[in-house]
């Protein structure tokens, strides 16, 4: 049980830590807030500010326990002493030297049934949601990609450049923060932090329902969010969604009162939030816009002259909160331009071409996180609110009643959260996942809230309902079997009473961490087509669809087993001899279902051109090291086609288009009788014709030889299994891990002694081979 | 905060230099498949000492009795892949227990690759025996899984339990 001390010490460190930071800056502000908005909102403040300067370590790799140690204590320690925990009892913001305490509303006090339905609520989901964040944390992509790089920041002590893993190419402002609290507690502690915000989120949306007089709708508001299972689930886990509502809500939450009172001050934890979001996630860079929006429609419709000027203080407010946001956005665009040669890496590679994310996997990733494989969206609205197994969670049966809370636009209040909702969820479209819809939950909530509030007896009944409805015992009789979710409190694992080892020991893929950590020596990459629990194995494990070049391998170990990928369509063109200095292959088709590829493209010669020796063998003409090589799209992967290997090929990586080309650049003039271009089947109907260039100067043109190859077959007379492992052993990886559901999977456990593999080791169907 | 933040851009920025990846490349080192990638002839033997022999394994081959061989019953078969169709001899070492072979008499086993026969002999003798003769090419397939038998006219069957045994197997498959 003492094992837990470490953990609840870490997440309470980094906790305190962004609280004294968020109220240090606060107090700098003189914010006219009541006494429990600023702590919350600080709170929200400060975890930005904790990033910003996790940031800043991480790229000075200047992580380290005794740096951060000394920091966190140095900021709590600042204030204590500056005295900004002390509450006043008064719910008043308190007042400093600089600044008399401003006048503001008070906050409506909760009637007493709605103090019982809240505690009680509240005090039963907390049984739940905090045992399930301190237990052991094993989520599916927290040791996927988001612990598993905050893991690799803190044995590096800072900022890796990792160009394998698309994860680590999006914006990590909560991972940061989450390494703080790793760096001392290990996983479950940065579970914690992340279940902190769900707390901080109750208690704002209370606040808010306080704040426009209607305390019974914010606390069934903050129940109907606190009790849905998918937010419970979400922030009792390493994600980061939560997070990102309470952001977002925060945000939402200052405008709100800035719109009250319109004090400059706020304008800087505005812009702060509003960029924050981003760092948190991509999708939330439509706070951005809300915000600037905002404050400028808010401004021009108010039509107040600047007491300096007389004019209409319009843009500078605006411009405050954008360059606050924008300066929280460049830092992340300026890693990822630096590192992967994409500011907004993994996405828009085709305007922001490089060697690290195809432009197929981010269709593919898109078009498949836009339906979760779904027959039809009108799915949708019971996969997420009772079902739950396709779009990974449910929100809960309340929400079926969510086309109610449009009637909420009767109320100003109303206006602003639907407003709020129908911008925070635009983005919803991207990834259909339930829980990309927990950052509009809080906002629904209320608004229905508002809604029910008025039939007298009905919010307190609904919110019981709800409560109810969401109980684990209950849910599991509606919602569909796999439906993400919590089963249980697990008190005895997060309380360490079970070992960690032992709890942890029970999810299949810590097994497999196992095994491979076991039997792979540190410093050692590991192949494998599926995710793993990269956050506990301190192995380099390449996954099939992570980087481009993860997908290059994947493309070569599947192409012995897959004939459709194997070099056997022969496209020749002849032509008489003739000099030329640069060759280019060139598609014409446009073939929106495939892409192009070539295996080996080889130029032959049948003796100097006009010399009149047609009839001679055609030889082919060596690959010199004054070549030049290059293609579009894709020119990294280029001297695949000219490596003499069956098992690779330049592939253009997106469906093919006209103009696509690999040129070759002989560094003389040459002379040329034929070009073949060997490819794959699954190139489709392709067409291509050779182009060529009698000399380098800029007024020679491309003229076009030949348009009309001739087609012909070369069936594989040899297994390719060995050539394979070579190319991929030839990359610095002796290892490959295969799940049974992988392709291939079967050839390899009957066939590795062709593949050129000893298994090590193996777990029940999974095994690891060690490539000889 | 801001200050912070600008602090972080203009850090970054000097801590790493702009470089935007080539897009041009010589020819890269040539690979040289055919020779160097075909594994050793012996990878199209299932040895019956190997842990892994249970994956070529498709009948009629008990699990392992000693380290370097397997009980047969009446028709033991392996599947296997075959690398290459060219000067490919079916090989089989094996053996017939004497005791057995006073009850059954002698033997005569056929030899077949992808269910055709490809010889069949008469053992009038118990004690290691080997078999080895060459594959027509075009009764194999490159890069596909073949598959390889013995079949016994008859087999020893043990009075006490009924089990069934044909020969005592090392090794069968395809060999240069």
């Amino acid at each position: 049980m003492l094992h837990v001390i470490p953990v609840l010490w870490a997440a309470l460190f980094t906790i305190a830590t962004a609280w004294s930071l968020g109220c240090l800056f606060f107090r700098t502000l003189s914010l006219p807030l009541q006494e429990w908005e600023d702590r919350l909102l600080a709170y929200i403040a400060g975890i930005s500010c904790l990033s910003a300067i996790m940031f800043l370590l991480c790229a000075t790799r200047l992580v380290r326990r005794g740096i951060l140690l000394a920091l966190g204590l140095a900021i709590i320690g600042y204030a204590i002493y500056s005295g900004v925990f002390r509450f006043s009892g008064n719910f008043q913001s308190p007042p400093t030297r600089k600044m008399p305490a401003l006048p503001n509303k008070a906050l409506a006090p909760l009637p007493t049934i709605w103090r019982w339905i809240f505690g009680l609520g509240f005090a039963v989901f907390t049984y739940f949601g905090f045992f399930n964040a301190l237990a052991p944390e094993h989520s599916s992509d927290g040791m996927s990609y988001h612990l598993a790089e905050v893991a690799k920041y803190s044995r590096a002590h800072g900022f890796l450049r990792i160009t394998t893993d698309v994860y680590a190419n999006l914006s990590q402002g909560i991972e940061l923060v989450y390494l703080f609290a790793f760096d001392f507690g290990r996983h479950s502690a940065a579970t914690l932090v992340h279940y902190s915000f769900l707390i901080a989120l109750v208690f704002l949306i209370l606040c808010y329902g306080r704040r426009i007089g209607r305390p019974d709708v914010g606390a069934a508001a903050a129940l109907f969010t606190y009790a849905c299972p998918i937010v419970l689930r979400d922030a009792t886990i390493a994600y980061v969604d939560v997070a990102l509502a309470a952001n977002l809500f925060a945000l939402f939450y200052l405008l709100q009162i800035w719109d009250e009172n319109r004090n400059s001050k706020l304008l800087l934890p505005i812009g702060l939030l509003a960029g924050f979001g981003y760092e948190i996630k991509y999708t939330a860079i439509v706070a951005v816009p809300y915000a600037v929006g905002f404050v400028i429609w808010k401004l021009l419709r108010s039509r107040e002259p600047d007491p300096k000027s007389g004019r209409n203080a319009v843009w500078r407010p605006a411009l405050i909160v954008s360059a606050v946001a924008i300066s929280c956005i460049l830092p992340w665009m300026v890693k990822d331009w630096i590192e992967v040669a994409n500011p907004v890496s993994p996405f828009a590679n085709r305007i922001f071409p490089n060697p690290y994310v195809h432009v197929s996997f981010e269709e593919n990733w898109r078009a498949s996180l836009a339906t979760y494989g779904l027959a039809s969206r009108s799915q949708i609205p019971l996969q997420v609110t009772v079902q739950g197994d396709h779009l990974e969670g449910f929100l809960g049966p309340l929400f079926l009643l969510s086309p109610l809370a449009l009637i909420a636009l009767r109320y100003r209040a109303g206006r602003q959260l639907l407003l709020a909702a129908a911008i925070f969820g635009v983005t919803y479209w991207g990834n259909i996942g339930t829980r990309f819809l927990i950052p509009v939950v809080p906002f629904i909530s209320l608004a229905l809230a508002l809604v029910l509030s008025d039939v007298k007896w009905l919010l307190p009944i609904v919110a019981v309902a709800h409560c109810l409805t969401c109980m684990p015992d209950l849910y599991r009789h509606y919602c569909a079997p796999g439906a993400y979710r919590i089963e249980n409190a697990p008190v005895k694992a997060a309380l360490r009473i079970q070992p960690e080892a032992a709890y942890l020991g029970q999810d299949p893929t810590i097994q497999v961490d196992r095994m491979v950590e076991a039997n792979v020596p540190p410093g050692e990459t590991i192949f494998s087509v599926n995710q793993g629990g990269q956050a506990y194995l301190p192995r380099d494990l390449l996954v099939g669809y992570e980087s481009a070049s993860n997908e290059v391998v994947q493309d070569i170990l599947w192409t012995p087993v897959v004939r459709d990928y194997q070099p056997t369509r022969i496209l020749k063109f002849d032509f008489p001899p003739r000099a030329l200095r640069k060759i280019r292959i060139v598609q014409t088709a446009n073939v929106p279902d495939h892409q192009w590829s070539v295996s080996e493209l080889r130029i032959f010669t049948n003796g100097p051109s006009g010399s009149g020796r047609a009839g001679m063998t055609p030889v082919e003409l060596p690959r010199a090291p004054t070549w030049r090589l290059t293609a579009r799209p894709n020119p990294w992967d280029v001297q695949l086609a000219f490596d003499n290997s069956p098992v690779t090929r330049w592939r253009s990586w997106q469906p093919a288009e006209p103009g696509m080309y690999i040129e070759v650049d002989l560094g003389a003039a040459q002379p040329v009788s034929s070009v073949v271009v060997e490819c794959s089947s699954d190139t489709g109907p392709l067409k291509i014709k050779l182009d060529g260039q009698s000399d380098a100067t800029s007024s020679s043109a491309w003229n076009t030889i030949s348009d009309q190859p001739i087609e012909s077959r070369q069936p594989i007379r040899y297994s390719l299994r060995l050539a394979a492992t070579s190319e991929i052993k030839a990359r610095g990886i002796h290892y490959l891990l295969s799940l049974p559901d992988n392709p291939g999977a079967d050839d390899l456990r009957r066939y590795a002694r062709y593949w050129g593999l000893t298994q090590v080791a193996s777990l029940g169907d999974v095994r690891l081979f060690h490539i000889e | 905060m801001v200050l912070i933040r600008l602090g972080v851009v203009f850090s970054v920025l000097l801590l790493a230099a702009c470089d935007r990846p080539p897009d041009v490349f010589p020819p890269p080192e040539q690979r040289h498949p055919v020779v160097a990638y075909n594994p050793a002839p012996e990878a199209m033997m299932v040895e019956m000492s190997d842990p892994d022999a249970a994956l070529h394994i498709v009948k009629d081959i008990y699990g392992q009795s000693d380290p370097s061989w397997r009980w047969t019953a009446q028709n033991p078969t392996v599947k296997l892949l075959v690398l290459s169709t060219e000067h490919l001899r079916l090989h089989s070492d094996f053996a017939i227990w004497d005791t057995g072979f006073k009850s059954t008499g002698p033997l005569e086993i056929s030899f077949l690759v992808n269910g055709r026969v490809l010889d069949k002999i008469r053992y009038t003798t118990p004690g290691v025996k080997q078999f080895d003769a060459p594959v027509p090419p075009d009764w194999l397939a490159p890069d596909a899984d073949t598959t390889l038998a013995m079949s016994l006219d008859k087999i020893y069957v043990a009075p006490k339990d009924g089990a069934r045994f044909g020969v005592i197997l090392v090794r069968l498959g395809l060999k240069q």
